[in-house]
């Protein structure tokens, strides 16, 4: 019995200590409540409110439910989810303070690796033929078109046109072209970024380079000076010199990044005025011949770039100082950080970053932007939350939590005001970032522009691999692709 | 009358226990089919409407400049598999395991089954990782001590590691099915063979390998069916590269154009359209094996009482 007793009592303080543990361990991996300030945003803004409560009035239900799908695949873009549940207690305290019984509830998903986009698309597709759609879908912009033309989103324009005083104003205004489809606005940016040609400074020191030259390299590069042969030159030198394994590392699935190199040769990805999607020749012969001379000719990128992992072949090899060129994206800096791998003061001592150079002399450096958007679907219409969803993604919307998101994933300011937010502006890789998109371009808005993208992986993975040399694989990519997309691509020389 | 009667109640009695087999039958193999074949006849993608374009896909499949290729290395890649590991060293490692102590042989052929027990994508990473380019790859590791130069495996031999990774996880099953065929051959056999001369590799060729000729032939059969529409390792371990479509086969090409568009453009016509023509790859091949293989005669009740 009174051995039964002492057991009872251990098993007491083991649980008590388990919780104790438990509950320290929870309140440093707990996500950062947001400021004070935030909470504000309806508080202070009377107009806002208005019109929030002018939608609001129509809704007789006591608690509303909105289901929101968002996706990283990284997981510092949290806050794409995160936003909403912010928002919606905004909502709720304001909806509380005058009286009102109605409470909203932010439901849904954020996806992470190894969810990849494919799969989350697929989901969401696969989930509204089960009526079971998200009532806000975050998506790439380049899907407005298909979602639009077939019904699964609504057009905006009425509810921003309520708004537009008050947030909408406010969007960088070449943002509003890639929601538009068929003169609507079907979506709301929700952020963007400028893809770098990241390098590492300690290989440059290594190589017997100046601060002052190295801090110049990117000033080079945006002139023109310094072009994609240069790239290669100065790769298969810190490779011959033995300080670095490989010279260039570039994503290692498939993915939008490799237009870039397209677009330094002065390629077209589309034309706005016919809509059609643009295949120019010279610059997707040149764009081969230089993939096949990293490979084949410098060595400076592995044959087997296009079949590696993430972790072994692109964020290791960079972050750890063996590869001196990375072809990323500004949330990659992010992804870093919040990986361990670098830590803010060694990204600043050792990593440098660019646009990715002009093809030739006389040509512009580039980057490629993809913004991300939230978007209403049909069946939040049938719902009846479609309202309630707009006040949300109104909310969320905003310079103080959309630098939230910013600063955590380092992805770019998609409001003119974010530029001068306080937590943005500290933030000098994003200001250091900014002029890139000047030099930038959206990848088209086109139904079919998932099969263009999947015709040049399949030729770029097979020059890389050595199957096909520059002249053969340009003569199947041009028949694949005109055979595939049929009318609507233009070829120009 | 009364022996009709019992007749039909026999036949009554027969179809409810056919019920449940049919059942599972209609819903899980037979309107699949059907209906994978239908939507291969539209051009059916995310939105899910049912467009008939007749023989569309199939004309297309025809002008496809990469099926001929694909359905080589589809070939290539049940058959290689098949020979050299399904049946082929399925067959090797029961011998050898039922020849040895029995409990070192059955402690050999679980090490065997461990490929199989192992999820998917642990055991494909754990080849990916043993096959990569540095010195320090196990692969590479391991060849440096007898002198062979380090290189990408993946690169170098895509299909060799595509059959090793197949194959390793493939013998598994016939294994199993050619170790209790043999185990169960009458031990008088064996004894007389041996009684007669007859040396251990005499008594495996002359005995023992005719004895167990029908699940020889069953493992084959089923294999057969089973790698033409296996993809999920090569997805994992080549994706289909490492060049154009070098290890793409027939399934995963379909489940490339149905379901795995990065840019979100998917064809769910007419990647049914190409998983239509796998069924009738398999359906001719199952008519080839049961003409050559003769199975009528093993599915005939015995000639006489045993």
């Amino acid at each position: 019995m009174r051995k039964g007793g002492q057991a009872r009592v251990t098993y007491i303080a083991l649980l008590i200590i388990g919780l104790l543990i438990g509950g320290v361990i929870g309140y440093f991996l707990a996500p950062p409540k947001a400021p004070p300030e935030i909470q504000d945003i309806l508080d202070e803004n009377e107009q806002l409110k208005q019109q929030v409560a002018q939608l609001l009035e129509k809704i007789g239900q006591q608690e509303i439910t909105v289901t929101i799908w968002t996706i990283g695949p990284d997981p510092p873009s949290e806050y794409r989810y995160k936003n909403f549940e912010i928002a919606a207690d905004m909502l709720n305290s304001w909806l509380a303070m005058m009286g009102s019984n109605v409470t909203i509830k932010v439901t849904g998903e954020f996806y992470v690796r190894p969810v990849e986009w494919g799969e989350y698309k697929n989901n969401f597709y696969l989930a509204y033929q089960a009526g079971e759609a998200p009532d806000i879908y975050l998506t790439g912009h380049e899907d407005i078109g298909f979602l639009a033309a077939n019904e699964y989103i609504i057009p905006l324009d009425d509810y921003i046109d309520m708004f537009w005083d008050e947030v909408y104003y406010d969007i960088i205004p070449t943002l509003w072209d890639a929601v538009t489809y068929k003169g609507q606005i079907w979506a709301i940016p929700q952020d963007t970024e400028a893809r770098p040609m990241y390098f590492r400074k300690d290989v440059l020191r290594q190589l017997g380079w100046t601060e002052d030259q190295i801090n110049a390299l990117p000033q080079k590069i945006q002139s023109g000076e310094f072009t994609l042969d240069d790239l290669l030159q100065l790769a298969k030198e810190a490779v011959d010199a033995g300080l670095v394994d490989r010279g260039i590392l570039h994503r290692v699935k498939e993915g939008y990044d490799y237009f870039q190199f397209y677009l330094a040769y002065g390629g077209k990805l589309w034309n706005p005025e016919t809509g059609k999607m643009v295949f120019s020749q010279e610059a997707w012969q040149k764009t081969l011949q230089w993939f096949y001379d990293a490979v084949w000719t410098y060595g400076v990128i592995h044959p087997n770039q296009f079949s590696g992992d993430w972790d072994n072949d692109f964020h290791g090899p960079f972050t750890q100082g063996d590869a001196l060129f990375l072809s990323g994206g500004t949330w990659h800096k992010g992804e870093w950080i919040q990986k361990g791998l670098l830590t803010e003061d060694s990204f600043k001592e050792n990593i440098g970053f660019a646009l990715h150079p002009a093809g030739e002399p006389g040509l512009q450096p580039v980057t490629l932007s993809h913004p991300l958007v939230y978007t209403i679907t049909k069946q939040a219409v049938e719902r009846g939350v479609a309202d309630v969803a707009f006040v949300l993604i109104t909310l969320v919307t905003d310079p103080h939590l959309n630098s939230y998101h910013a600063v955590q994933s380092a992805h770019l300011a998609i409001l003119n005001s974010q530029i001068y937010d306080a937590r943005y502006t500290e933030d000098w890789f994003l200001k250091d970032v900014a002029y890139m998109l000047e030099y930038t371009t959206f990848i088209p808005n086109h139904p079919k522009w998932g099969d263009y993208s999947r015709i040049v992986f399949n030729i770029l993975r097979a020059v890389e691999s050595g199957d096909l040399g520059p002249t053969e694989a340009y003569q199947i990519l041009y028949d694949e692709i005109t055979t595939t997309i049929g009318d609507d691509i233009e070829v120009v020389p | 009358m009364a022996r009709n009667i019992l007749k039909k109640l026999r036949k009554g009695y027969l179809l409810i226990f056919l019920i449940p087999s049919l059942t599972i039958i209609t819903v899980f193999f037979l309107f699949p089919v059907i209906l994978t074949f239908l939507i291969g006849l539209t051009s059916m993608d995310y939105t899910f409407r049912w467009d008939w374009i007749g023989l569309g896909n199939y004309i297309y499949i025809l002008k496809d400049r990469w099926a001929a290729k694909i359905l080589s290395n589809t070939l290539f890649y049940v058959f290689t598999t098949l020979i050299f590991f399904n049946v082929g060293l399925a067959l090797l490692v029961s011998i050898m395991t039922v020849h040895i102590n029995e409990r070192v042989g059955s402690a050999f052929r679980t090490l065997w089954l461990l490929p199989r027990i192992t999820p998917s994508t642990v055991y494909a990473l754990l080849w990916l990782w043993a096959s990569r380019g540095e010195e320090t790859a196990l692969f590479n590791w391991v060849l440096s001590s007898i002198g062979i130069q380090s290189v990408d495996w993946r690169l170098t031999q895509p299909w060799l590691l595509v059959i090793l990774v197949n194959g390793f996880i493939g013998v598994s099953f016939g294994m199993i099915i050619f170790t209790a065929a043999l185990k169960s051959i009458p031990e008088d056999y064996i004894r007389a063979a041996s009684v007669d001369g007859a040396s251990t590799l005499q008594i495996i060729r002359h005995v023992e390998l005719p004895l167990i000729r029908w699940p020889i032939m069953f493992v084959t059969a089923y294999q057969t069916l089973s790698l033409l529409t296996s993809y999920e390792y090569i997805l994992l371990v080549t994706d289909g590269g490492p060049g154009l479509f070098t290890t793409e086969v027939w399934a995963l090409y379909s489940y490339h154009l149905a379901f795995v568009q990065y840019g979100g453009i998917v064809k769910f016509g007419y990647g049914a359209a190409l998983a239509t023509i796998l069924v009738i790859i398999g359906l001719i091949m199952s008519i080839i094996y049961w003409k050559v293989f003769r199975f009528k005669e093993l599915m005939l009740e015995p000639k006489i009482e045993v």
